[in-house]
């Protein structure tokens, strides 16, 4: 149930920063290759996925957002 | 942060432009009256009726650009990114995004008030909030995104 929550939360935070609906954004899609990120939009859902699960994300675990699933995957490791 | 680890201190005009790259016409910072590193930075813009965008913003009655406002909001941020990574050199800055509300015009003969914040800080890029007040009047805030790319690599 929790983690179904992160999942519906990070995919959520990530639309909006990249302006897609999030039932278009195919979570193992390249974030950058695909679908058109860039590093300030990296940082923006960083910053979002903290401020929303009270975290505090390694700055060396930025790189690790490549596709939605694998900020999930960084969401999870993170909240307790 | 506690106040005692915090070293306040101003900039004036020179300091200022020691720091970031715009000159005329594109200076829209004429004092840090707070630069705490980390913390915030606070400065002063005085517009007056002789600024070059009254010209055409507009003819008939001036009224300041609300690009005008982000390019103030952006040189606080430069500020403070500098005065975080003072080491930082040969460096461009480059605004990524901002996300600005306009709450009220600002016209000749105000004094705006910047302040800046961080939101969140890499080594090399940071997401800050933006706060122009002109007197007790907050007239635009926002968030926005700066990052420092060395020059070699633009």
């Amino acid at each position: 149930m929790v983690e179904r929550t992160i999942d519906q939360e990070v995919t959520q935070l990530i639309a909006e920063i990249i302006e897609m609906d999030p039932a278009e954004i195919n979570p193992d899609a390249h974030l950058v290759e695909d679908l058109g990120m860039d590093s300030m939009m990296a940082l923006e859902i960083l910053a979002s996925i903290e401020k929303k699960f009270r975290i505090k994300v390694s700055e060396e675990d930025l790189p690790k957002i490549t596709t939605v699933n694998r900020a999930i995957e960084l969401a999870k490791k993170y909240v307790k | 942060m506690s106040s005692e680890t915090v070293t306040t201190k101003t900039l004036d005009f020179e300091q200022i432009k020691r720091i970031i790259p715009q000159r005329f016409p594109f200076l829209m910072l004429d004092r840090v009256i707070i630069a705490e590193p980390g913390v915030r930075v606070v400065g002063i813009k005085n517009l007056t009726g002789n600024e070059w965008f009254y010209q055409g913003h507009f003819p008939k009655r001036a009224v300041t650009p609300g690009a005008m406002l982000c390019e103030a909001v952006a040189q606080t941020g430069i500020v403070f990114f500098h005065l975080q990574q003072p080491a930082a050199q040969d460096v461009t800055y480059l605004l990524g995004s901002i996300k600005i509300r306009f709450l009220h015009p600002v016209w000749p003969g105000d004094q705006l008030r910047i302040e800046v914040t961080p939101i969140r800080l890499m080594r090399d890029a940071g997401l800050l909030t933006g706060t122009v007040m002109v007197g007790e009047r907050v007239v635009a805030r926002g968030e926005f995104g700066l990052s420092a790319k060395p020059n070699s690599e633009l």
